[in-house]
């Protein structure tokens, strides 16, 4: 019975290419919606490898013209360190690059082992970042004070750049070269998921800034118990010590939604469109066999006559539109397959067969929906009646 | 072979109730070879459904082959009518997508059997009926004649012990008509099967066993 529909829809597709078309879009455009689903997703499910509540971070400008020589900034950030860590509210402080957590900010850097070189996010900290960050250590230690003492400076890596250097070895005491010379290894921090819950985890790169040199932003972690006061107290504190700077105060946990928001907003845009598309489409593919079964209702009698049940008939116009979406797929498979093929977007190659099975699950459904009822209209067509109109 | 007594059919709309068979009284013997005349719309469409149990009758009962025809399910007519009866209708009914071969494996597609037996058992329906030269054309491309051919090899490809043709020479021109009309009486004849066939034609009808002539849905012959 599949080959005999196959050959019927195969004899009749330049009545379905329409269809068929119809059927390849959405199947593209419900590839391209799961692709970013199930990217987003994956993201999603693995930790974001520090805490953001109770966080906030300082973002501080000096006003033109206020120019100093580089000792003078150096005691001025050790005030403000010593000034912030004596309000009682604060756990810890840690002067950070502008792209830390949930900026907009980022900054790249090429790393280079054995002559194998890597792009990573390129983060500068000081030794307080992990405890306010809470971030995990996968192996070895955070830098601190003492690592300066060495000949090469001390670098933190992260375990996404653990893994493509030393995916078998450990990384602590390796040396790399890295922007202004060779760095040896202290540990490797579990990643940091720092544009937000759906960003991908890239490789990174920590590089030790010698304690309070100008940095331009702060994170402070402070005592979930803290008062509602102790934002204008802290600002008050940064601007006592930070005379001619412009200040910001921000919640990371706040920055963190605003982050998150940037890929949602698009999501959800595109999940409107795309549904409003699908619907069409399923009007489109109903209204299609609910014609095409009143122009069969001959050939419906006439099988009818040659021992079909009804069932059996409701059963072939749900198979042959099965049917005709399966040419849909091979052919809208041919065109997705080519973003794995061609390794398109830098994604792994697990989420866009993902992104095709769902796809196909999707549009299977959507078509037996659409097939349902008018198969089941003519399942009760009576044959006397199809035979005697035409 | 086939027994029906006092059938009646009638029709309702929500306006109209056409009374299309009052007490019809028939039986046809196995092997025979019936004929059914009478003027248009007078019931010879309805009469050959309700034999080949397409439609149901409002009153009256029906047997066929030895098993009464009323009560059976929709799973239990379907293999009736695939197992024991052939169609054959005016304007052919042939699926216009389908080449002769598939159009005449049809039936053959609702029994269990396998690729090769329905291309086997078309291919020899074909043969019958002259058509073995024609097996990749689509009905379009055939003649009348041809196509009615075609028709009867689906009729008979299914070894039926009962055709149904309804005016099946009705479309046709006289030679064209009378090529179709050997063919069933060869049928008839060499294979024993048990046909009825409603006609317009005093000729055609003549070459039968016997005629029945239908006015208003009254048996008057
Ligand atoms: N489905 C139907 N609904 C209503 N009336 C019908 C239907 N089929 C046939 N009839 C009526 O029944 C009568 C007999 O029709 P039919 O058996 O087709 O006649 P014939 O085949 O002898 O020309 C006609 O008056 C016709 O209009
Ligand atoms: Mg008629």
């Amino acid at each position: 019975m599949l080959k005999h529909l196959f050959t019927l829809i195969w004899n009749k597709k330049k009545q379905h290419a329409l269809l068929i078309l119809e059927m390849i879009v959405s199947f593209l455009v419900l590839f391209a919606v799961f692709t970013l689903i199930v990217y987003y997703y994956t993201n999603y499910r693995r930790p974001m490898g520090f805490r953001y509540d109770n966080v906030l971070s300082v973002s501080y400008s000096s006003q033109p013209g206020s120019g100093s020589n580089r000792d003078s900034i150096y005691n001025v950030f050790q005030t403000l360190r010593r000034s912030v860590k004596s309000m009682p509210e604060v756990i810890e402080m840690s002067y950070v690059s502008s792209n830390s957590p949930f900026s907009m900010n980022t900054s790249n850097n090429g790393v280079s082992y054995k002559g194998v070189s890597e792009m990573t996010n390129y983060y500068t900290t000081d030794d307080h970042f992990p405890e306010v960050m809470e971030v995990k250590m996968v192996e070895g230690r955070w830098f601190n004070a003492n690592d300066a003492l060495g000949k090469e400076q001390p670098l933190v890596i992260n375990d996404v750049l653990k893994e493509k250097f030393f995916p078998n070895e450990s990384a602590v005491g390796k040396t790399l070269e890295f922007g202004d010379g060779m760095h040896r290894i202290t540990g490797v921090v579990q990643t940091l998921k720092d544009k937000g819950d759906y960003a991908p985890l890239k490789p990174g790169t920590y590089k030790r800034v010698r304690d309070s040199s100008f940095m331009g932003r702060v994170l402070v972690s402070y005592n979930p118990a803290a008062d509602a006061g102790f934002e204008s107290r802290l600002f008050i504190t940064f601007s006592g010590v930070l005379k001619n700077y412009t200040i910001e105060i921000e919640r990371l946990a706040e920055k963190r939604v605003i982050m998150n928001n940037t890929t949602l907003v698009p999501m959800i845009a595109l999940l409107v469109v795309g549904g409003f598309l699908i619907v069409n489409v399923a009007l489109g593919i109903f209204g299609v066999l609910w014609y095409n079964v009143s122009r069969r209702r001959a050939e419906i009698g006439l099988r009818r006559a040659m021992g079909a049940t009804g069932g059996g008939i409701a059963g072939q116009i749900v198979s042959e539109t099965l049917v005709l979406s399966t040419f849909a797929l091979i052919i809208g498979i041919f065109f997705a397959a080519q973003f794995p093929l061609l390794n398109l977007f830098d994604m792994p190659s697990g989420v866009y067969i993902a992104a095709i099975l769902l796809s196909v699950l999707f549009i299977y459904v959507l078509v037996i929906i659409c097939a349902f009822y008018p198969g089941r209209q003519a399942a009760q067509i009576y044959p006397a009646v199809a035979l005697h109109e035409d | 072979m086939i027994h029906l007594q006092n059938i009646e059919k009638v029709y309702r709309t929500d306006t109209v109730e056409t009374q299309a068979l009052s007490s019809i009284n028939l039986n046809v013997a196995k092997g025979e070879f019936l004929s059914i005349m009478g003027p248009s719309g007078c019931g010879k469409s309805t009469l050959l459904n309700i034999m080949g149990l397409l439609d149901e009758p409002t009153r009256g009962s029906i047997r066929i082959a030895d098993s009464t025809a009323d009560k059976l399910s929709d799973k239990q007519l379907a293999h009736f009518r695939n197992r024991t009866i052939g169609f054959i209708f005016q304007s052919y009914h042939l699926i216009n997508d389908l080449r002769v071969l598939d159009n005449v494996e049809l039936p053959l597609l609702y029994r269990k059997s396998t690729a090769k037996e329905r291309k086997q058992l078309a291919l020899e329906a074909l043969e019958k009926v002259g058509l073995s030269n024609r097996t990749k054309h689509f009905p379009t491309q055939l003649s009348g004649g041809q196509k009615q051919r075609v028709a009867i090899a689906r009729a008979i490809v299914g070894q039926p012990e009962i055709i149904l043709a309804d005016e099946p020479t009705g479309n046709l021109d006289s030679a064209m008509g009378s090529d179709v009309m050997d063919i069933l009486i060869r049928l008839n004849k060499d294979e024993g099967t048990t046909i009825v066939m409603v006609t317009h034609d005093e000729n055609m009808a003549r070459k039968t066993h016997r005629l029945v002539r239908l006015f208003d849905g009254s048996q008057v012959q």
